[in-house]
């Protein structure tokens, strides 16, 4: 088995502990890791999205040809690069497929046949890999911990074009976690989005706070968890950052870790904490010294 | 023509990927679970989809709140006619972009410039064992090929003044 592993810019710019520990918890799973040569954007939807629809298909399109070329699907972590690269990809086999060949790709000798599909880690966690394979790749467990999880919304919404889970209650990110031996339990604002992406927290940020705090204070009274786990790099940089903020404007007066999927999995199939775990704003040690007790 | 309205907008967003504009049917679905209804200014697809049907142009060029959209989809989910809301978002800020160049994300410039939106050549890479970066950002030839494709499109052709070869 093998996936391209699709970066995005906010990743290996920002948090390259969290892209470790999706490459070595996918290759632990024996999936074999593809890098890109030539990837670029995917594009993100302030860019070229908002400008332009057939220079963003055609930025879609480099990147998916670039991924085809390699033989595999894409690997994507990022929310919006995954929505970016679906829609894309659903609108150029749904019609524009030849005319974006033609107009762009061709003139850098490139082209796109449509085979290469666009795949999110929780996808391949739990329909191509499994928790059976994930439970036996593990050398310590999530035992006796509570954990909350935060589903990307763009691989829940539109769920005719990118989805592969219930969008009003979504399981698969769920099972991933509890295969890791924790509990997860329910909280009423499990659904709601975390704010992070777009130009709400740049518009009004007062309101995208409060947001926030909802949600967070949801998970607090109802479930008081050891961490959140989320599945996207947006989810993963919002919950943890603006928690600070939250804290210093004395809004809220707690603090929840956050750790991607991929992390919590890598610590658990014994990869070095330090390296995988290695950036954040809520501090994380408690959550990695309870996981290192719990040796299975 | 009412004075100030022009039925040609509608056309325009429809060119612009608004396409399912017309379906809409002003139930406003799209904005009970909108994030941004906890800003005093919140983003309403339904809302703009009106001034668009009214060919309102001068009010739709006021309006900031497109940009306020976290693509979250929910309204694409939830819209009764499939009218696509997110997508309409997506087309009014091209319009806006097309009325008026300060609407355009200086962003383009970040990625025709090294691939991205920002520096990924991250230096805590070598120390926790990552592989090298083999994006553009870190290939010559592939950065050259993909800065040529985007020459291609109308966005360069256009706005050119914000693409600089760094
Ligand atoms: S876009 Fe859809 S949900 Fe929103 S007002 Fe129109 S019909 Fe209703
Ligand atoms: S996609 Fe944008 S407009 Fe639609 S509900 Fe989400 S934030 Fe609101």
């Amino acid at each position: 088995m093998k996936f391209c592993l699709f970066l995005g810019c906010n990743m290996p710019a920002i948090r390259p502990d969290a892209e470790l520990g999706i490459r070595l918890s996918l290759q632990t799973l024996g999936v074999e890791v593809l890098d890109v040569e030539g990837a670029s954007c995917c594009p993100a939807f302030g860019t070229f999205p908002s400008v332009d629809e057939d220079a963003t298909l055609a930025i879609n399109a480099w990147n998916l040809a670039n991924a085809e070329r390699k033989g595999a699907d894409i690997a994507v972590q990022c929310g919006s690069c995954y929505s970016s690269l679906k829609l894309g990809r659903y609108k150029l086999i749904h019609g524009k497929l030849e005319e974006i060949n033609q107009k762009y790709l061709s003139k850098v000798g490139m082209r796109y046949e449509g085979k290469t599909d666009v795949r999110h880690i929780i996808d391949i966690m739990h329909n191509v890999i499994g928790v059976d394979k994930i439970k036996n790749s593990l050398r310590y467990s999530l035992k006796g911990m509570k954990v909350v999880v935060q589903n990307p919304c763009h691989v829940l919404r539109p769920s005719k074009k990118v989805g592969f889970d219930d969008p009003e209650n979504p399981i698969a990110l769920k099972n991933i976690v509890k295969a890791l031996g924790a509990e997860v339990p329910r909280y009423s604002r499990e659904r709601q989005c975390c704010g992070g992406a777009g130009g709400f927290a740049k518009h009004d940020k007062k309101a995208n706070l409060e947001f926030l705090k909802k949600k967070l204070d949801a998970m607090k009274d109802e479930v008081d968890p050891d961490c959140i786990a989320v599945s996207c790099i947006t989810c993963l940089m919002h919950m943890d950052n603006a928690q600070a903020e939250l804290r210093k404007l004395g809004m809220i007066d707690y603090e929840i870790p956050v750790f991607d999927y991929c992390q919590l999995l890598a610590i658990c199939q014994g990869h070095d904490p330090s390296k995988v775990a290695r950036i954040a704003t809520t501090p994380r040690d408690a959550v990695i010294s309870k996981i290192l007790r719990n040796k299975i | 023509m009412i004075e100030g309205r022009d039925p040609n907008l509608v056309k325009e967003l429809i060119e612009l990927g608004g396409a399912d504009l017309v379906k809409c049917y002003q139930c406003g679905t799209c904005i009970a679970d909108c994030p941004t209804g906890f800003s005093e200014t919140p983003l309403s697809a339904k809302r703009l989809i009106h001034i668009v049907k009214l060919g309102l142009r001068e009010k739709l060029l006021e309006e900031e709140t497109p940009w306020m959209c976290v693509t979250c989809g929910g309204c694409e989910e939830r819209c009764p006619r499939e009218a696509e809301p997110f997508e309409i978002v997506l087309a009014i800020r091209r319009w806006q972009c097309k009325e008026d160049d300060t609407f355009v994300p200086l962003a383009l410039g970040e990625i025709f410039a090294r691939g991205h939106t920002q520096n990924v050549l991250n230096p805590i890479r070598k120390e926790i064992g990552l592989p090298e970066i083999v994006t553009v950002a870190n290939n010559h030839e592939a950065m050259q090929k993909f800065r040529e494709m985007l020459k291609e499109t109308n966005v360069y052709k256009r706005y050119s003044y914000i693409f600089r070869e760094e």
